[in-house]
């Protein structure tokens, strides 16, 4: 591969990849946006070739579903093969392996891990004092640090590896590292429980009555896990609206 | 900012959920206080932000799992209780939001089904490069206008209870805030039991409890 076809039309193509969920649908999931994402790497490589060109995008618009940033990982190594002239078989069949390993390591670093890590660093130094912008700048920069990055890498590893990028994947030690972070992020969890019980304003304030049915929610929340998320919330509302009810009409 | 303003502000804010870069301007610790400065209040829509933020601390935008839009929920919320006289104004807010991000939630499986519509079929012909670009175009549109839809609902809506209920409300500024915080906690709890559960993770979470409430006093 050319250097100048990884530099422009490559990076044209990693641009895209930021709207690969776009179309999403139930139908092809994100097969559509990746065919819109690969659309400047295939223009590159089929130039001149427009029956191919026009095969190799009928085959990027299929069915694919992968994590969005992950995604990155499978656009890189999609153009690689494409470039080094495999079949088209091979390039569907590529795509149908690494679909759901990068669903998975990006659902468990990013969507369970990495968001709500970053999320709760911002919460609770909004609630130890940070002023609110610079709780929301903290998060947002925190946050795209880890996600452009792995963006950024995976795209570049699949370019560099084709369909060897498993090796690459497995070296990154995505399931050691969404480990690390998860016991980092209890601590930070302790830290944003510690700042909302005793933080101005927070649970110490609200009185012994309310920090009590909070450490319940949370014993709740820790025992039964997921399926008590909805019941919770529900139940939040409905005791807003009988409080206010009670109120309107008292 | 008008009715039109904030729900092309969510429309906005709402695309970054799914459509466009991911960059999570959409999670309503950020959409907050974009909506804060929007209404003219940036603290009223922080602390609204940082409660929701803390409700969908556990719910992810997995594959074609439905979950409660945090972005549009947000706007709503803040939106609906900008300028609002009365302790329960955060309370019910928050209520709303919580409520009208499901109405979000649903809204993105509607589009989802649509754009599946519209997306070139196997048994169709061989699409172009033109019919690729502008089905994006299309999608992104709808999903603007989805998000813009859903926040004006929800302002119609939320603007009318929060207005009409808020001056009624019988709990202090302490006892509306600790109800809010409950649905949190839940969250914290279901936290820290995918994180590994409270046995493996005991003496770390001791740490930072105890730094947490160190810095509470501290800061």
């Amino acid at each position: 591969m050319s250097r100048s076809h990884r530099s422009r039309s490559a990076f044209a193509t990693f641009l895209r990849s930021f709207l690969i969920q776009s179309s999403w649908n139930y139908r092809t999931m994100i097969g559509t946006g990746f065919g819109l994402a690969m659309l400047p790497g295939l223009r590159r490589i089929f130039s001149g070739r427009p029956e191919e060109f026009e095969a190799a995008v009928e085959r990027h618009v299929e069915h694919f579903n992968a994590h969005p940033y992950l995604a990155s990982v499978a656009l890189g190594a999609s153009l690689r093969l494409e470039a080094d002239g495999v079949t088209p078989e091979t390039v569907r069949r590529f795509k149908t392996a690494v679909r759901g390993p990068l669903g998975g390591l990006g659902d468990a670093l990013v969507w369970a891990t990495w968001l709500p890590v970053v999320s709760m660093i911002a919460v609770a130094s909004y609630w130890l004092g940070l002023p609110g912008p610079w709780a929301a700048a903290l998060f947002l920069m925190l946050y795209n640090t880890g996600h452009i990055g792995l963006r950024i890498w995976g795209f570049w590893a699949g370019l560099e590896a084709g369909r060897d990028v498993a090796g690459k994947l497995a070296a990154a030690r995505f399931s050691a590292w969404t480990m690390r972070l998860r016991s980092w992020g209890v601590v930070v969890l302790g830290i944003l429980a510690g700042a909302v019980l005793g933080g101005e304003g927070g649970l110490g304030d609200a009185g012994s009555v309310w920090a009590a049915l909070a450490a319940a929610g949370f014993l709740l929340g820790l025992l039964v896990g997921h399926h008590v998320w909805r019941p919770a919330a529900v139940a939040v509302v409905a005791a807003i609206a009988l409080l206010a009810t009670w109120g309107s009409i008292r | 900012m008008s009715l039109l303003g904030l729900s092309a502000l969510g429309g906005a804010i709402g695309l970054d959920g799914t459509s466009v870069g991911q960059f999570m301007v959409s999670r309503p610790l950020v959409a907050g206080l974009l909506t804060g400065w929007a209404v003219g209040d940036p603290m009223l829509g922080m602390a609204i932000g940082m409660v929701l933020e803390l409700y969908l601390l556990v719910s992810f935008p997995t594959g074609g799992s439905r979950f409660p839009e945090g972005a549009t929920a947000t706007v709503v919320a803040v939106g609906s209780c900008a300028g609002v006289e009365g302790g329960g104004a955060l309370a019910l807010a928050v209520a709303v939001g919580l409520v009208w991000g499901h109405v979000g939630g649903l809204s993105i499986t509607w589009l989802r089904r649509l754009n599946g519509r519209l997306v070139p079929g196997e048994e169709g012909p061989r699409p172009s490069v033109t019919d690729i670009v502008l089905l994006h175009v299309c999608t992104i549109g709808l999903d603007f206008l989805r998000g813009a839809a859903v926040v004006f609902g929800g302002l119609l809506v939320g603007r009318t209870v929060v207005g009409q209920m808020a001056p009624f409300w019988p709990l202090g500024p302490g006892g509306s805030v600790g109800l809010v915080l409950i649905g949190g906690a839940v969250s914290l709890g279901i936290l820290l039991r995918d994180f590994g559960g409270f046995r493996q993770n005991r003496l770390r979470l001791a740490v930072g409890l105890g730094l947490g409430l160190l810095g509470a006093q501290l800061l």
